[in-house]
């Protein structure tokens, strides 16, 4: 076959070089319609062919063309393709126009690349300028809003990752942290990633997200929960260093800060609680504190937490690039610097220094080398989260410092024990004796050769991908004294390394050919991985000296041995995959891909996972050529099979454990046995996706078009038992279905008036189809239930709907439920939904899921003469939200409330049907998992606004000042929703210890020397 | 050109044998076995010196006890009330016998109780293994009747609260969901008839006694254990047989210092059948072993070692049980049961029969510790107190290092008395005698012919706060106007806990009919 494919090259050589005896030659030279500059870089190829060259540092080119030939194609990436008919002519101008809608443009797809135009599954694609519109540590956080049927919800502590999810929820959310299992698979420069946490957005060339099963399916068993393709930026042959300077600086603040009750508010409450402790604990604040000059039965305090604890807090990034090439090299060098303070005050920040490198060498003409190197350093001050529960419940009548408190170290705090409550409450002491620090280095490798066995036909290349991970966490905890039970006695420092080495050994071989009006791409590797993970953990108590020096293990008096944990997990794969892609005319286009995934992870070694799609280009058929305004139209459809290995190894087996006990004050050691049972097959994704992509009126109308239906087979659920522990169970089937739409108009008013619009959205019904016959699965915990029923979605809410409140006794007396439940006006009225006179358990029902119906997202872009705006507006719809933080009334209720809870309280016949009196809130009945507690999570947002301003060509003092872009943005300015909380992002759908999002507002400066 | 082809020619052969090779020897990689589990299937059973460890887990786990387990087990007798004053006011509620599943409580001492079921079950699968490989299979099934007399004893606490439960057979949390609900009595049956089998396998010596497993199981912990489930059943003939073997064996004696039985002290006392051990190791800092004694704590205090924290508050000993032991006469056990605040003292005082109070009725206790009044009790409980002199230099925790008695002999002395009293026969010991060693310790005069409400009375006094003695006993005898008291109304309906909500979702058995 080698053999054969050889003699072909070698008469194709042949040709070739018979061709070039009668040529001619065709100069000219290639700027951009923007700005009029010249385009280094820009492809000229002979068309049919793969002949042709680049244009130089100064746009120039110059091309032998054989008789035969008399069609050449300008192609640069960002802009919109040309064709020119050669004819006569020996110079030849062109003028690209920037556009990125253009079908030509070549997509990055797995293990290679494809012509946008030739795709049959649902990609899509975000550009770097997309990526840095908007500032944030995080690249995934930029894409909210931009691609339908990608839900992201923002992540508002520094450092943290933002949610992401493809096409719904196939799989169980995991619970605990770098266990998420829903995640998407990242593959940066062909390295595997979890998180890409650590890029920095300004190096990112394009994001890729592979939505359907077709498109992912050469990912195999990594690619259940969808698969999002990175590459970083590279340089151009034959182009010019290019410096350019990219930064911003601005300030985060909050946003609809949640209003607390009032220390008036408060004490009404207090006052109306029935509970003499409150009532009392009223009292002694107005002991301890003085009575308020305006309302002497309130306490001379009004402390106001969320504004005690929420500061304006600095954002800034700075990246300097170089890039460029020369006739065999290119390169891109880049630094870049992040720093973020969170608006939480305290010792919470996160702080990122890059360095990236790309090098791709052509040795001779048929051997090409490269390599691309990220290292990235990140030092993150993680605050305890625990402290939102704390500024939440703190009551109004607590100052922030208590001058009757000498006895207090190193500060006086005040201590709500001393006027009665049960704990501190006071949130300082959470957020001021802590130092949480994470470092974290991670350096992405890959080295590869490509060796063209037959020239731009056959070419073998093999890559070898590190993808390293060490992480360094010292969390102390240091001491103070309050009072004797709101105190830490001892320092404790906890120190937890992490190191993770994943290596990637892929080999593949691509063929592309064309055979008249046939052309066809066949593509087959294997790939080795190696995943390799360790962890060790220790704690010490009692530090003598508490001076950062010391913040050393050995300096501790006590390291418990049973807070020592040393863990580690290795687990190695092995895959066989391939591609064939046929276009026939570009009219008919048919796709399959094939991958056999070997895992060590589990029992049943090997999954196999297949795809196919078919594309038709209606708009190349005769029948269609005069309809005029139609410039291309696709409709596609494709099917493929994924896997998913997020599921933790050792489920489905039972594990023993060491556990710790006493024996007459001397320590010994035994151990326990799990009774856990799972039984776990591989989770199998199946997906139809159906799809139009097109173009009309002269290429302004883009609208592209998919509908899917993605089944996850075998899914392993978390189930949680009669003792609260959970195991998984290979539970049914899964669906996910939706629609997704996205249009983009762009046109010009004039030469210096453009102008775009773009739209989309994305529906999603998530629904459970089969759990093995049982009824139902419960998952969530005892008090805040969720429940999967087959029909509803995943994880549903599950409760109660309130259906008023009583309002006076002879109510009360006339309801037998009332009375058989001893309730009083101003309590709960249940829906008796199944009619049998009670209200019980029998009486709940779904009451929603936290995954939107709907997510959509819109675009206006206005450029005029140098300004240019762009606007970027987000939402979603028909999710709901648990307020767990007004639910956890049912642990502790001597805390304070939301003022929304405060004002509307029932307080007498009349008052109001929706919210329980401040009594009732005191008792389980009302507290019951209810619709009172589950909210619309819906909300819309002016995601970004950013006005840009161009100084083109300007002299400064005589001399030409750079290219110069500055900029306003204003991130997440506006968020309306009726939700009563912070936020109404939320990845799980359940409020509780949730950082707040901030807005962000920046000025960004971009220079190219 | 046709250099380039030959070289490639080259390549191509020895890419294709490199590929093939590294995929053959990358293949054996996908059978490395997972590191850092430890999977119970590769536990080496023929190395039988690690057999005690399944049971040393089990002790563990025992020990181990959800700080809520304790209150919501023993909070509705007439001895004790909440406490809290509007936190947790359904734990409040409860006392009133005002219920509520949907309450987090009683689902989380419901898990608690039957997860370490459930360990216990496990413990007894691991230690078979082993024992077919042990060169003493005797020592294997005295290991298993351990763990069964810990199974038995959280069998006894959670039938007690919720009266029909479900008794599960194996460690497997797919079996539960088919486990039949059983009655009150068959559990009851079910714990003596699991006592029987232990009692002969089980060692003979006190527990302090014991040299492997200090304070742990022995005979004598399995027939009282046998003896309060009888006791339920109201078959007083074995309640008399089981304990009056305990007191022919010799081995128990009452602890002459009733304050310090339930202090450091205390810890494996020879008056102690079962405790949960606990310890700080003797160390000011680091590892420390404790229940959350807190709990019980005052809220507000002035520790003769500064720096001893306070509790929460949650305990409180009941006006009722307190104005019972002054008229009693009572002292040694009064002042050892309750820490008294001024405000309690005040209020005792209102009462004109109780104007003049003894002298040891202070808001200091004995060991120097000053109770100052707060807001959510009058009086906190002193057998969950620990004086802080007594606290290891550097700790501070309330209770921190003190052991928590499950079983003790004045109780197997007092269940003798009643069954005697309530018509079984015993030449162990006379009910007289039982319940006069008891009285002598607490310096109460002697009785003769005690009668069994006078019986009744002594366990009220002698047992009070201790694993809710006092309301199973009034539940058992039907005497439920004593727990009608201080404002509360008690009807049978109230007798047992409404199964927890999250409990009727998950085992449909419990569902009503």
């Amino acid at each position: 076959m080698i053999r054969k494919l050889l003699f072909t090259c070698l008469m194709l050589s042949l040709l070739v070089t018979v061709g070039l005896a009668q040529s001619k030659q065709v100069t000219g030279q290639v700027t951009s319609k923007a700005d009029g500059t010249t385009l280094p870089g820009v492809n000229v190829v002979v068309l049919g062919t793969t002949k042709g060259t680049t244009t130089d540092v100064n746009g120039n080119y110059t091309i032998q063309l054989a008789a035969s030939e008399n069609t050449l194609v300008y192609s640069f990436v960002g802009f919109s393709s040309q064709t020119v008919q050669v004819g006569d002519q020996t110079t030849i101008n062109v003028v690209l126009e920037e556009d990125a809608t253009s079908l030509e443009e070549v997509v990055v797809v797995g293990y290679g690349t494809q012509r946008e135009k030739d795709l049959t599954s649902a990609i899509s694609t975000v550009k770097s300028e997309e990526i840095t519109r908007m500032p944030s540590a995080q690249a995934m956080q930029s894409l909210q809003g931009k691609v339908p049927g990608l839900q992201i919800v923002s992540a508002g502590a520094p450092g943290e990752t933002p949610v992401v999810r493809v096409r719904g929820l196939g799989s169980y959310p995991g619970k605990v942290v770098g266990q998420n299992n829903e995640n998407p698979l990242y593959v940066v420069n062909g390295v595997f990633f979890d998180n890409i946490d650590f890029l920095n957005p300004t190096d990112i060339e394009s994001i890729s997200v592979l939505k359907d099963a077709s498109a992912a399916a050469i990912y195999g068993v990594r690619a259940a929960n969808g698969v999002i393709l990175i590459t970083t930026k590279t340089g151009k042959f034959n182009q010019p260093a290019q410096i350019t300077y990219d930064g911003y600086y601005g300030a985060q603040v909050a946003q609809n800060v949640l209003k607390m009750a009032n220390s008036e508010q408060f004490a009404t409450m207090a006052n109306e609680s029935g509970s003499p402790n409150d009532i009392a604990a009223i009292g002694s604040a107005m002991q301890r504190y003085g009575r308020s000059r305006v309302n002497p039965n309130v306490p001379d305090v009004n402390t106001d937490w969320y504004d005690q604890t929420l500061r304006v807090a600095p954002i800034q990034n700075h990246s300097l690039t170089v890039a460029g090439g020369g006739e065999n090299t290119t390169y891109s060098v880049a630094g870049n610097y992040f720093q973020q303070d969170g608006i939480l005050t305290g010792n919470n920040s996160y702080e990122r220094f890059n360095l990236r490198m790309n090098l791709d060498y052509h040795a001779n003409d048929w051997l090409t080398v490269g390599g691309n190197i990220v290292i990235s350093n990140a030092v993150k001050q993680a605050p305890d989260s625990a402290v939102w529960n704390d500024v939440y419940f703190a009551v109004p009548t607590l100052p922030k410092y208590d001058p009757n408190l000498t006895t207090a170290v190193p500060i006086n705090y005040a201590n709500a024990q001393d006027i009665g409550y049960r704990n501190g409450q006071n949130p300082f002491p959470t957020i001021d004796f802590i130092d949480d620090q994470y470092k974290t280095h991670r350096f992405l490798t890959n080295f590869y050769v490509k060796i063209d066995l037959i020239k731009d036909k056959l070419t073998f290349q093999t890559t070898y991908n590190n993808g390293s991970s060490f992480q360094n966490r010292r969390k102390m905890l240091l001491p103070y004294f309050i009072g004797t039970n709101f105190k830490r006695e001892n320092a404790s420092l906890l120190r937890v390394n992490e190191t993770s080495v994943n290596q990637i050994w892929d080999n593949i071989l691509t063929y592309n050919g064309f055979f008249g009006d046939h052309s066809l791409t066949v593509m087959g590797g294997v790939s080795f991985r190696d995943e390799a993970y360790e962890r060790l953990t220790a704690t010490g108590v009692g530090f003598t000296d508490l001076s950062k020096e010391n913040w050393y293990l050995h300096q501790a008096q006590n390291i418990s041995t049973d807070l020592v944990d040393d863990a580690g997990q290795r687990y190695y794969g092995l895959s066989y995959f391939g591609r064939v892609a046929y276009n026939y005319k570009d009219k008919y286009l048919a796709y399959a891909t094939f991958r056999a995934d070997g895992s060590s992870k589990y029992q049943q070694t090997w999954g196999y996972f297949p795809s196919f799609g078919v594309g038709w280009v209606l708009s190349e058929e005769n029948f269609m050529a005069n309809s005029g305004f139609i410039d291309f139209l696709k409709l596609r459809a494709s099917y493929g099979v994924l896997g998913n290995d997020k599921i933790n190894a050792s489920s489905g087996s039972n594990v023993t454990s060491q556990i710790l006990t006493v024996f007459g004050d001397v320590i010994a050691s035994g151990e326990t046995t799990s009774s856990t049972f799972s039984y776990l097959k591989w989770e199998a994704t199946k997906e139809w996706n159906f799809g139009l992509t097109s173009r009309f009126l002269n290429n302004r109308l883009a609208i592209d078009a998919d509908y899917y239906i993605r089944d996850t087979e075998q899914a392993a659920i978390q189930v949680t038992a009669p003792t609260g522990e959970t195991f998984n169970r290979s539970l049914g089937v899964i669906r996910n279905s939706g629609f997704e739409f996205s249009g983009t108009w762009s046109d010009n008013f004039s030469e210096d008036f453009r102008y775009n619009i773009g739209a989309n959205f994305a529906t999603l019904k998530n629904e459970t189809r089969d759990i093995y016959g049982q009824a139902y699965i419960d998952g969530g915990s005892a008090e805040f239930l969720q429940r999967t029923i087959v029909g509803h979605p995943l994880l549903a809410f599950f409760g109660y709907e309130t259906n008023g409140v009583y309002q006076n006794n002879e109510e009360v007396a006339a309801d037998p439920v009332a009375v058989a439940n001893g309730l009083v006006p101003g309590d709960f009225k249940y829906k008796d939904l199944n009619n049998d006179g009670l209200i019980n358990a029998d009486d709940r029902t779904i009451l929603g899921s936290f995954l939107p119906k709907i997510t959509y997202g819109a675009n206006v872009g206005i450029g005029w003469k140098n300004f240019d705006l762009n606007v970027d507006l987000m939402g979603q719809a028909g999710n709901k939200i648990l307020n767990r933080k007004r639910g956890e009334y049912n642990w502790t209720s001597d805390a304070n409330m939301d003022a929304d809870l405060a004002k509307n309280r029932w307080h007498g016949e009349g008052t109001t049907n929706d919210y329980p009196s401040s009594a009732g809130l005191r008792r389980v009945w009302n507290l019951k998992m209810s619709d009172f507690f589950v909210e619309d999570g819906s909300f819309f947002r002016i995601q970004n606004v950013q006005l840009g301003y161009r100084i083109k060509g300007a002299e400064v003092f005589g001399a030409r000042m750079p290219e110069t872009r500055i900029s306003l943005t204003a991130t997440r300015p506006l968020t309306v929703f009726k939700y009563n909380g912070f936020n109404p992002e939320l990845g799980n759908g359940i409020d509780t210890q949730t950082y707040p999002i901030p807005a962000i507002y920046t000025v960004g400066l971009n220079v190219k020397f | 050109m046709k250099m380039i082809i030959k070289s490639r020619h080259t390549v191509i052969v020895a890419l294709a044998v490199t590929l093939t090779m590294f995929a053959t020897s990358c293949a054996d990689k996908l059978d490395e076995p997972a590191l850092n589990v430890r999977l119970a299937s590769e536990t080496d059973y023929t190395k039988t010196q690690n057999m005690i460890r399944p049971l040393i887990g089990a002790y563990a786990e025992f020990y181990t006890r959800g700080w809520e387990d304790y209150p919501l087990i023993s909070v509705r007798g007439d001895d004790v009330n909440a406490g809290g004053r509007g936190d947790q006011q359904a734990f409040g509620d409860t006392d009133l016998y005002k219920y509520d599943n949907s309450y987090w409580m009683y689902n989380s001492v419901w898990q608690n109780l039957l997860k370490d079921i459930l360990v216990m079950e496990s413990t007894r699968e691991q230690i078979e293994r082993y024992k077919e490989f042990a060169p003493n299979p005797a020592l294997a099934d005295q290991y298993i009747a351990e763990s069964k007399v810990m199974r038995a004893f959280l069998l006894l606490q959670w039938s007690r609260v919720w009266g029909d439960i479900i008794i599960p057979k194996s460690s497997n949390l797919e079996d539960l969901f088919a486990v039949p609900l059983s009655t009150k009595e068959e559990v009851m049956q079910h714990i003596s008839d699991q006592m029987d089998e232990a009692i002969p396998l089980l060692p003979t010596v006190h527990p302090r006694d014991r040299a492997d497993i200090v304070g742990g199981v022995t005979r004598h912990t399995a027939l009282g254990i046998k003896a309060l489930a009888n006791l339920e059943m109201g078959k007083f003939q074995a309640v008399a047989d089981a304990t009056g073997e305990i007191i022919t064996s010799g081995k128990f004696k009452l602890e002459t210092d009733y304050y310090n039985l339930f202090k450091i002290p205390g810890k494996l006392s020879q008056e102690n059948l079962l405790e949960l051990q606990y310890s700080d190791l003797g160390t000011g800092s680091g590892t420390s072993f404790s229940y959350l004694f807190a709990f019980f704590g005052p809220e507000n205090w002035t520790p003769k070692v500064t720096g001893a924290s306070s509790g929460w508050g949650f305990y409180e000993p009941s006006m009722k049980w307190i104005k019972f032991m002054l008229k009693r006469g009572e002292t040694e056990r009064l002042e050892t049961s309750v820490l008294f605040t001024n405000r309690g003292i005040t209020e005792i005082k209102k009462d004109p029969e109780f104007a003049t109070l003894p002298a040891f009725v202070k808001n200091v206790t004995r060991s120097g510790d000053q109770i100052n009044d707060f807001n959510r009790e009058m009086f906190a409980s002193g057998k969950h107190y620990l004086p802080s002199d007594q606290l290891t230099s550097g700790r501070t925790a309330y209770g921190e290092n003190k052991n928590f008695i499950c079983l003790r002999y004045a109780e197997i002395l007092l269940m003798h008395a009643e069954a005697l009293t309530s018509g079984a026969n015993s030449s162990a010991m006379t009910a007289d005698a039982a319940v006069n060693a008891v009285r002598a310790r607490a310096n109460m005069t002697p009785l003769s012919g005690v009668t069994n409400a006078q019986v009744m009375d002594e366990k009220f006094a002698e047992l009070a706060m201790e694993w809710g003695t006092r309301y199973f006993d009034m539940i058992r005898l039907k005497k439920y106007d004593e727990l009608s008291y201080d404002g509360r109304t008690f009807s049978e309906d109230k007798a047992y806990l409404p199964y927890p909500q999250g409990q009727v979702d998950r085992l449909p058995v419990l569902k009503p009919q």
